[in-house]
């Protein structure tokens, strides 16, 4: 079957978050999310014996009336389950070389999974940080909720540098109940620093996924001569050969991508670079494809 | 290797200005944002080690602009070695006289036959230059075929021409000359310089002569016969016959007239002098009449046993003379001035200003408006017409005409009359002359001429001839097309002055009429290689017709018109039609200097010989081996020319490179 996937200059060509949302998720994405947790579905999952102080409504009266046991009827949900986003709009996200940077692929990333939980009846939060918390939307499946966060994902702007330090200690204070964590950015840190400050979320029964979002020539630099590269953060200057761009600078990045990837998967987060080349939802899909494998 | 403008060099710091810009746009790198220098190392030594070299061509394409410029404008040169540049080869230049002295005998056979000789002795691709020359060097070819097509002519041999030539050819060929002259190496021949017999460096003049001892010759040196006779005047010819190298001896000569033995007489002609037959009333017949003094033939030179000579019987000229009916004595002294002379050539015909309408100025041999008043409008236009097309006008001014605001035909204006007492010595005499002026050049006894009155105009651009003491003009003349108008201030009828009554008045008179009725033009006779004048101006007007002695027309279509002067190229008679009219016979002789054989002595050959190796110093007959500056500066003009497109295309491509350097480009390129 022929699989239609959507470029990232064209959803910049489209107006509005919503329907850049609609335009990603709906047709093949549903389906594809299964809940970590069991809820309320049509979807039958077990039957296991009653206990005092389970309640009486998710009793099997049929089976009752058959075999005169009381069993309680249990399913796989959809919809029961937490998703809180953590966008990163440090000033280094502002940074693409094409149609598309990188806060606005990150934008179309997080608004696709923010009307992914809503199909799904998920309820859905948002914090966007640099080397600080610049908004916070907690996570609720209450009316008119998608449209908040749409609105403020649309809001997000390249900020300061970035400090995961900071924003993730005041995020823990945030949590409440367990669920699905994603964090979307460029991650211009070290990784154990990445995955120390990231690593207690996992340890509080989250499911943690890190969006690595990074634009092609971030990846692989194509400078056909001597450039004066500014740094879009600290404002740092740096003379670069286009021979070190090619050779030791795609080395260091390759090290980097593959150091955070192997020490995520060693504290049990879930990783997935995203180039904002690639069409959007073909990432998607392949990512929640392969989640879809592993659960 | 040198520099003729070393200080040009200076030019050469310039190259500090390419280099100071590539230096400077190093710090003037626009700097690119990137998300992270995280992964980046400091490596400015590499990336401006890359940048040198990533702009070392174009730098090095303008430093060499620069400096090839500035070595371009120190000229420099090259000292050529011409010996090694040649390498033992050399040009033979052929020299064949065909002067008129070259008609003696069989002499011109035997320089052509030496020639050709030369010639075929030369080995198969050595290169030759064939030359004919005689007052002028006329280039064959390169084919020993050209010998044979030299013929004999009239003109005399120069060998200062000739010297002039080979140093040209030395010149221009660059490499060792051998110049075989085949002449009769005539003493007259040589000029009165002898430095412009100075041969070029690497000339080598080897002599052929084929007169090895001196000929006696003679020749009729000249015959003075009058130009024109007029009424039934009888002619009075002089011939001149001289010997050169001669002993003395018995001649006999005889004059022609139209092919026509009229005279003949001998004369006793001292050894290596002159004798004159003279011939006393020769009757001329009507029209233009061709004249030979002829002597018998006693020597191997024929060519010089005659002189051609021109004479024409006319009828005497009519002028005609326009003055006031009240007036009258200014004809009479004028008239009576006119006819003084020996010969009548000039009949005057007096008429009222009021009885020319008429009259056609064309058949006058000139024309004399005297104190004027007014002239019918349409013999003053005839008479611009007449002036303009090679007529004459004479203009005397009195009281009757200073009323008129402008002199007639001459066109300037009429200031004032000038009134001198008589009394008292107050009148003004001619206090400058212009002896030069063909009317009073041989003018005496003018100083006590007195002028009682003048009138005062302004003469413009043209020549002043004679003032009064007050500095009044008084005589002057103007060129109109092809005629002049000569104006005299005042008049010719003793009132306004006591002229007419002076001994300078007739000569006055005669000059001024021979001059303005062309009677006097150019000379008697003219030698072969002289020009002869064909018009007076550049104004284009009628043709000249003019018939060389063979009866062919001497002037293309265009030189008819335009030509103002032609040379006269061979002996003979040449009949001239001049734009007015007139008909002439001109007669041209050889140059008689050509009839002295004697040949130049040889150690004055020699001389001639070793002025070729005057500067190089190397032995005759072998090509000078001499070093010559050799410019080169073209050739580094010419690498700065292909040095500028390569660095503006280089540049044009490291622009475009700056317009999309780094992420810019890669945006697109994505």
């Amino acid at each position: 079957m022929l699989q239609r996937f959507l470029d990232p200059a064209t959803l910049a060509s489209i107006s509005g978050l919503d329907l850049v949302a609609k335009t990603v998720v709906d047709g093949f994405i549903a389906g594809l999310h299964r809940s970590p947790d069991y809820g309320f579905s049509q979807e039958f999952a077990e039957y296991r014996a009653y206990t005092p102080g389970d309640d009486l409504r998710h009793v099997d009266w049929n089976v009752f009336a058959r075999s005169e046991r009381v069993y309680l009827k249990r399913y796989r949900g959809e919809t029961n389950t937490q998703l809180l986003i953590l966008l990163d709009a440090s000033a280094s996200m502002g940074f693409g070389s094409h149609t598309v940077n990188k806060l606005d692929y990150a934008r179309y990333l997080a608004a696709s999974l923010c009307y992914l939980a809503h199909a799904q009846r998920d309820a859905a939060g948002l914090i966007v940080f640099d080397e600080d918390v610049q908004n916070y939307l907690a996570p609720a499946t209450r009316q008119g909720q998608l449209f908040r966060l749409l609105h403020a994902i649309e809001k997000a702007e390249p900020g300061t540098r970035t400090d995961f330090a900071k924003p993730f200690t005041h995020f823990l204070n945030f949590m409440r109940r367990r669920g699905l964590v994603v964090v979307i950015s460029d991650y211009y840190e070290r990784p154990e620093v990445i995955v120390k400050t990231i690593e207690p979320l996992r340890f509080r029964g989250n499911e943690v996924i890190l969006f690595h979002v990074l634009d092609p020539q971030e990846i692989a630099p194509q400078f056909r001569e001597p450039v004066l590269l500014t740094d879009m953060e600290t404002s740092g200057t740096l003379e670069v050969s286009p021979e070190y761009a090619r050779s030791e600078y795609r080395r260091k990045i390759d090290s980097h991508v593959q150091a955070l990837r192997d020490q995520a998967k060693g504290a049990g987060l879930d990783y997935f670079l995203m180039d904002t080349a690639r069409p959007l939802d073909e990432g998607l899909r392949e990512y929640l494809s392969v989640r879809q494998e592993r659960m | 290797m040198g520099f003729l403008a070393p200080w040009a060099l200076l030019g050469v710091a310039a190259v500090g200005l390419p280099v100071w810009l590539h230096l400077l746009k190093k710090h003037k790198t626009t700097p690119v944002p990137f998300s992270s220098l995280m992964f980046f190392e400091r490596r400015t030594q590499s990336s401006i080690k890359h940048r040198r070299l990533q702009y070392l061509l174009l730098l090095a394409l303008r430093v060499a602009v620069l400096a090839l410029l500035a070595v371009a404008f120190a000229r420099p040169y090259l000292q050529a070695h011409l010996g090694a540049l040649v390498s033992g080869r050399k040009l033979t230049v052929l020299a064949v006289d065909q002067s008129f002295s070259m008609r003696e005998g069989d002499r011109l056979e035997r320089a052509k036959r030496s020639a050709a000789e030369a010639a075929a002795r030369l080995s198969e691709g050595e290169k030759l230059q064939v030359l004919a020359f005689g007052s002028q060097v006329r280039v064959l070819g390169d084919s020993a075929a050209a010998i044979q097509t030299i013929e004999p002519s009239d003109t005399r041999s120069s060998y200062a021409e000739l010297s002039r030539a080979l140093r040209s050819i030395a010149q221009s060929a660059q490499m060792p000359v051998e110049a075989h002259l085949f002449s009769d190496m005539q003493k007259s021949s040589l000029p009165a310089n002898f430095a412009d017999l100075r041969l070029g460096d690497g000339v080598t003049l080897l002599a052929h002569p084929v007169a090895d001892r001196r000929m006696g010759n003679f020749a009729v040196e000249s015959v003075l016969a009058p130009r024109r006779v007029y009424g039934n005047g009888k002619a009075r010819i002089q011939a001149t016959v001289a010997g050169y190298g001669t002993e003395r001896a018995t001649r006999h000569v005889s004059l022609f007239l139209n092919g026509r033995e009229i005279a003949s007489k001998s004369v006793d002609v001292p050894a290596g002098g002159r004798a004159a037959a003279e011939f006393l009333s020769v009757d001329v017949p009507f029209g233009l009449n061709r004249g030979e003094g002829r002597i018998d033939r006693g020597d191997t030179l024929a060519a010089d046993d005659r002189f051609y000579f021109s004479v024409e019987r006319a009828e005497a000229r009519r002028v005609l003379f326009v003055h006031e009916a009240r007036a009258g004595r200014d004809a009479l002294y004028f008239g009576a001035a006119l006819a003084a002379g020996e010969e009548t050539a000039f009949e005057l015909e007096t008429v009222a200003p009021g009885q020319t309408a008429g009259l056609t100025p064309q058949k006058y041999a000139f024309v004399v408006l005297s104190d004027v008043s007014s002239l019918p409008a349409s013999f003053e236009a005839a008479l611009r017409g007449y002036v303009r097309a090679g007529g004459s006008l004479l203009v005397a001014l009195g009281r009757e005409s200073a009323l008129r605001p402008r002199v007639p035909v001459f066109d300037e204006a009429v200031i004032e009359v000038r009134y001198f007492a008589r009394d008292a010595d107050r009148f003004q005499t001619a206090a400058w002359l212009d002896s030069a002026h063909p009317s009073i050049h041989d003018a005496q006894h003018w100083d006590d001429v007195k002028f009682y009155q003048a009138v005062r105009i302004n003469p413009g651009h043209a020549r002043v001839a004679a003032r009064l003491g007050d500095q009044t003009p008084l005589l002057v003349e103007k060129q109109i097309g092809e005629g002049r108008v000569l104006v005299f201030t005042s008049t010719f009828d003793n009132v306004s002055n006591d002229f007419p009554l002076h001994p300078s008045f007739v000569p006055f008179v005669a000059h001024t009429a021979n001059y303005l009725a062309h009677e006097e033009e150019g000379p008697a006779n003219y030698i072969v290689g002289a020009y002869l004048r064909l018009r007076q101006t550049r104004e284009q007007g009628a043709a000249v017709e003019v018939l060389d002695p063979r009866g062919q027309r001497a002037l293309t279509l265009e030189g008819a018109t335009h030509a103002e002067t032609m040379p006269l190229a061979m002996a003979g008679f040449y009949d001239v039609k001049r734009p007015n009219g007139r008909h002439e016979l001109v007669a041209v002789n050889a140059d008689r200097r050509e009839s002295d054989l004697e040949p130049m002595p040889s150690d004055t050959l020699a001389l001639w010989q070793n002025t070729a190796q005057a500067k190089g110093g190397a032995a005759s007959g072998e090509a000078t081996a001499e070093r010559k500056p050799v410019e080169f500066w073209w050739y580094a003009l010419i690498a700065v020319l292909a040095l500028a497109v390569a660095e503006s295309l280089l540049g044009n491509r490291h622009l475009t490179l700056d317009s999309r350097t780094g992420l810019e480009s890669e945006k697109e390129a994505a």
